[in-house]
């Protein structure tokens, strides 16, 4: 016998443990939201309830934790996340096909735009966490430093979600869907316990903090490999096609020199081996990004 | 309902998967705007009568795959009285594949129909 809504999450989340954390989170948030609303509702329509035989009839028209936790894994092998749609077909391509194929891939497009913004998120992310920490810091010994730490570690939850959204998007990492609810029934200074005592906030933290470096590197390394593959490809247009020796020709020691024709077209075969390679770049890089977005942004300890 | 025997449970289960996203759909399509979980748990527990053919929390990973697959729509706000709540809407493509859907189904039963009735055919 089920005695509380928490109680009934535990058991629900128990049920699901071997499985993918954001259908763990999915299922437990979906749980609260229905359990909560038709609970309320139970003991508003029928005053004269109980609240044990109130949940138990809630319970029984939502499911029990295991009937609940098995029609979440049916779906879910049947739904692929956002961009990482597996072609199945893709095994049976010849080696050439599979190594071009990844041109037509929309997840190493998706990938390599990830690594492209991952400069921009990084710096954003590392300015908010770096100035929320020390104006939390500065005002902690006055008692509204408190309350804005608080705002601030609540703020770094609302970066960790939106930097889940873009990687489930980009990445094709299943992320969690929504914000986990806090307990109604806390009163503010536990909450603020909960939050600074869960390690899910913290690891959330650091992620955004080492963000920055990793996104100037990836943004670094993929504008350049970008660069000069587009180089090297268009060079035989600009010297053969175009003869625009201003750019075609390069200085050293004083003494002015360009490729032999010839060579310039051996040039850009290799761009388009070097723009190729880095798509598959891009796609195994942000494969190991989701992993690490997955093992710092989404809680594993709910309930 | 307490107790359903398990045949019947398990023929009731294999004939809800794919039932359950019409339904869903076709709730959607005519509430016309947004609509939280609770709320088309409610519905769809109204129509339904006596059978219990679907649990009701086995219909909100149906929501999700349908999200998915970009069937629906949803956001998430906040509500006064309690948790926030997801509320679902329709998109174009689950306008169309709800027509679609609602065609086959027509076929289906219209098959089922004149199996069980063991039409003559001559």
């Amino acid at each position: 016998m089920i005695k509380s809504i928490k109680e009934y999450l535990h058991q629900l989340k128990n049920q699901l443990v071997n499985n993918d954390p954001a259908i763990i989170q999915d299922a437990l948030s979906d749980a609260e939201e229905h359990l909560r609303d038709a609970y309320n509702n139970a003991l508003v329509v029928y005053p004269n309830m109980s609240e044990e035989e109130a949940l138990a009839q809630v319970i029984e028209k939502y499911g029990t934790p295991d009937e609940v936790a098995s029609a979440y894994r049916e779906i879910e092998v049947r739904t692929p996340p956002a961009l990482a749609r597996r072609k199945t077909y893709t095994e049976k391509r010849s080696s050439f096909a599979r190594f071009f194929g990844v041109y037509a891939d929309s997840s190493a497009w998706g990938a390599l735009l990830y690594m492209i913004i991952s400069l921009g998120t990084g710096v954003a992310y590392f300015t908010w966490t770096v100035t929320g920490l020390s104006l939390s810091a500065g005002l902690m010994v006055l008692i509204v430093g408190i309350f804005v730490f608080g705002l601030f570690l609540l703020s770094v939850r609302g970066l960790a979600l939106i930097e889940g959204r873009i990687v489930e998007g980009l990445l094709g990492v299943r992320m969690p869907t929504r914000p986990r609810f806090s307990d109604k029934t806390l009163g503010w200074w536990d909450r603020f316990k909960n939050l600074f005592t869960d390690g899910y906030t913290w690891s959330a933290m650091i992620y955004m903090l080492i963000h920055l470096p990793i996104g100037v590197f990836y943004f670094s390394l993929f504008i350049s490999l970008i660069a000069t593959s587009l180089w090297a490809i268009l060079l035989p247009i600009f010297q053969v096609g175009l003869s625009w020796d201003r750019i075609t020709s390069f200085t050293i020691g004083g003494t002015s020199y360009q490729f032999p024709d010839w060579f310039t077209f051996v040039l850009a075969i290799a761009g388009l081996l070097l723009l190729t390679t880095t798509l598959h770049l891009a796609k195994t890089i942000g494969r190991w990004q989701g992993g690490l977005a997955k093992s710092m942004l989404v809680r594993k300890d709910t309930y | 309902m307490d107790d359903i025997n398990p045949a019947d449970k398990k023929f009731l289960k294999e004939l809800s998967a794919g039932i359950a996203a019409l339904v869903l759909l076709s709730v959607l399509d005519r509430a016309g705007q947004p609509v939280y979980g609770y709320r088309i748990a409610k519905i769809v527990e109204f129509n339904m009568g006596s059978v219990s053919m679907v649990k009701q929390g086995a219909l909100y990973p149906v929501l999700r795959s349908l999200e998915n697959n970009g069937l629906l729509n949803s956001k998430v706000e906040p509500s006064v009285s309690g948790p926030p709540r997801r509320y679902y809407s329709m998109t174009d493509l689950g306008r169309q594949t709800l027509d679609h859907w609602t065609k086959i189904w027509g076929d289906t039963k219209d098959f089922v129909d004149s199996a069980l009735k063991g039409v003559d055919h001559d």
